[in-house]
């Protein structure tokens, strides 16, 4: 059985740069969010995942619940490293957040109280919302995915990348810029632009 | 601009999620309303952050009591799982309203999604209203509503009450309080808060019963667990 808690073998599965350099552990997230790339899955898990059992641990006292943690963690962020935002934080805050709100849920269902706030209202940390988007660009509430798609063919092609890397793949307004290579400004004015003629579309199908 | 803020230590508890339910949304509804808070905030959870994943190394004294960590199994089986991408991202708005005596108010993300906790409105003095937040714990969370030109009677606390302006301007003897600031009164304090030109909706967080000290307090200490509790 591998012990990977001794330094030793740690050490030996990784490259030069490791997860506690921010820039290297927010790439590794984008890999496992973009490709579900397993190495670099497992290199961030071979790096947090035994310093959050030392931290579950301590703060449980319960072996047992310290590995749950672990895995629900660690789950989450195989599966919803697409909503890790770089510019709100590094990796290791987001990850620190993720169990957070576990350890919080966890103390609370071992009270059994009915009323009790869960950690996804008082944090929403793995929302899926785009709120990056300002109020203006927001969509009326009735407006159907299906619906839309149909409008968003008759968008100028540009137009309609940004829409559909915003709202279908929930990236946020910057990454759309990165992924592009266009300024920030240019994303903006588009989702702007291209919303404004699909009110008037949806508008004038009434 | 808000002046009053919690203190250092809430604002840690609440990074940490060790407050009371009541006291987690009154820090959580300030921090929605407080870029200064929300600067710390972040700062709160990187260092906490850096602490529990910072170290090169696992410190020893930890690694002793993670005696069996089997890694390896746990990371296959949650690779086994496909990841459930591209969730179609349209907004679901929350319902963020809260319409009282035909006004309407914006509520801070923290009371927006908890809003399905929040129970009836009831008048209790003139033009006062409350509605409790059922939130769990020993503390009780109440919103309460003052229309303009009301007055609180004097009053103390068995406990420690925090209040938050969520919106509008309410005076005491001390100072004004406009929308985000933040008091936390303990029991040495005899305080008679009270609205001028403005109404006031504040969000209050009592760990025990309020216990009125002015003229009104015989009649209304009999009703005050009624009225806040
Ligand atoms: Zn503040």
């Amino acid at each position: 059985m591998q012990t990977v808690t001794t330094p030793k073998l740690e050490r030996k599965h990784m490259s030069s740069a490791q997860p506690d350099d921010p820039d290297h552990a927010a790439a590794l997230l984008a890999l496992v969010a973009n490709e579900q790339s397993r190495q670099a899955f497992s290199e961030l898990f071979h790096y947090f995942a035994p310093r959050l059992k030392a931290y579950a641990t301590r703060q449980f006292g319960n072996e047992q619940t310290a590995m749950d943690l672990v895995q629900e963690t660690m789950t989450n962020v195989w599966n919803k490293a697409h909503l890790f935002k770089p510019d709100r934080g590094s990796a290791s805050t987001w990850i620190f957040t993720i169990a957070r709100n576990i350890r919080f849920d966890f103390l609370r269902k071992n009270k059994h109280r009915q009323h009790d706030l869960s950690a996804d209202e008082l944090w929403p940390v793995l929302a899926e919302t785009n709120d990056s988007l300002d109020d203006d660009y927001a969509l009326d509430d009735d407006l159907l995915m299906q619906q839309l798609a149909g409008y968003c063919e008759s968008l100028p092609k540009a137009q309609r990348t940004v829409i559909e890397l915003i709202y279908v793949e929930g990236k946020s307004q910057q990454e759309v810029a990165d992924a592009l290579g266009i300024p920030l400004g240019t994303v903006k004015s588009r989702t702007r632009l291209a919303l404004q003629k699909l009110r008037e579309l949806i508008n004038s199908d009434d | 601009m808000i002046k009053f803020h919690p203190s250092e230590q809430h604002l840690f508890h609440y990074v940490t999620g060790d407050l009371t339910p009541a006291m987690l949304m009154m820090v959580g509804t300030h921090v929605d309303m407080c870029p200064h808070c929300q600067n710390e905030i972040q700062h709160i959870e990187e260092s906490l952050a850096q602490k529990v994943f910072g170290q090169a190394q696992v410190p020893a004294e930890l690694t002793e009591q993670v005696s069996f960590f089997d890694g390896e199994s746990m990371l296959a089986s949650i690779m086994s799982q496909t990841p459930k991408r591209i969730t179609p991202v349209m907004r679901q708005d929350v319902p963020n309203e809260l319409v009282l005596e035909g006004k309407r108010f914006q509520l801070p993300g923290t009371l927006a999604r908890n809003q399905h906790r929040v129970g009836e409105w009831q008048k209790i003095l003139g033009q006062m209203w409350r509605a409790p937040v059922h939130v769990g714990g020993e503390d009780v969370l109440t919103f309460i509503y003052m229309d303009k030109d009301t007055r609180v009677p004097e009053h103390t606390h068995k406990g420690r009450e925090a209040t938050l302006v969520v919106n509008g301007v309410f005076n005491d003897e001390r100072s004004e309080y406009r929308d985000g600031d933040f008091i936390f009164v303990d029991d040495s304090v005899i305080h008679t808060p009270e609205t001028r030109h403005e109404d006031c909706l504040t969000l209050s967080a009592l760990d025990a019963p309020m216990h009125f000290t002015s003229g009104l307090s015989r009649l209304l200490n009999p009703f005050s667990s009624l009225f806040f509790k």
